[in-house]
């Protein structure tokens, strides 16, 4: 890490986005591949919250203190080197017969959400990098 | 870590194609009232149990065939009097195979089949949109 170059600006928010995704889509993708599992239930962490604990963390940088540290949530943990999820069950269809409560639609839904979330921050980092890039080689 | 996923998703391809192979040898069998040694017992149906986790990696990511089990359930008499594997009455047991339970089953298979190469083509996506950060 360099000192007020990757560890300022968007680059942190951007970085805690993508280790939250990609630790998300480990869920989604595990969810999607026991659908057909008796007595298996899907489970999620809350998005929202993720999305409260990093808009704090913003506010918190802008109202001065200047570092970027998202409080821990009961369901996502931050660490230094990444994100740990607490997942729950998520619940949200009735119980089949084989004690499952799948619900594909609402599966496939965030496993595509979440992979836009995963591109468009990888996709932003990217071009924060090239800025750093330019700016290092003083060329356009 | 994103590389794992992948075998998240392709344990569960596994396990449906297994499901599958089942399914198609109920069909292929739902005549068969004879064993391989050509004795009189007549087929009985099976069925793939899942169970989550993924022993051939020893991760609790996953799914895998717990075990192929064998439906007790009561075989469908037949009246075939001429059949010389009739019983007293005349009837004939036939393995007790519904096709038309096995075509759902089948449908239900190929579309979670879909279902994961779609999350596998999402993280084969992921995986290049995190190398691009680099290069």
């Amino acid at each position: 890490m360099i000192e007020g170059v990757t560890n300022s600006d968007a680059v942190p928010v951007l970085e805690r986005m993508l280790q939250f995704a990609g630790a998300r889509h480990r869920l989604i993708v595990n969810n999607i591949a026991n659908l057909d599992t008796p007595g298996f239930r899907p489970v999620d962490v809350s998005v929202g919250a993720f999305q409260e604990q990093i808009a704090r963390a913003i506010d918190a940088r802008r109202a001065g203190l200047g570092r970027f540290e998202p409080a821990d949530s009961n369901q996502v943990e931050f660490s230094p080197t990444g994100v740990r999820l607490h997942p729950v069950p998520v619940g949200a269809n009735i119980l089949f017969h084989d004690q499952n409560d799948r619900d594909l639609e609402r599966s496939m839904q965030d496993l595509v959400e979440n992979f836009l979330t995963f591109r468009l921050a990888a996709d932003l980092l990217r071009s924060r990098f090239d800025l750093i890039n330019t700016a290092i080689r003083e060329r356009v | 870590m994103l590389y794992n996923l992948l075998d998240v998703s392709t344990s569960a391809l596994v396990a449906q194609r297994t499901r599958l192979n089942v399914i198609a040898a109920n069909i292929a069998s739902q005549k068969a009232i004879l064993n391989a040694n050509g004795e009189y017992e007549p087929y009985r149906r099976r069925f793939a149990v899942f169970a989550p986790g993924d022993p051939a990696r020893g991760t609790a990511d996953g799914v895998h065939v717990a075990s192929i089990e064998v439906d007790r359930g009561p075989l469908r008499p037949v009246y075939e009097p001429g059949s010389p594997f009739a019983d007293a009455d005349g009837y004939v047991s036939y393995p007790n195979v519904d096709p038309v339970i096995e075509m759902m089953n089948a449908m239900e298979a190929a579309r979670s089949y879909e279902a994961n190469i779609t999350a596998i083509e999402a993280t084969k996506s992921m995986i290049t949109a995190a190398l691009q950060i680099l290069a």
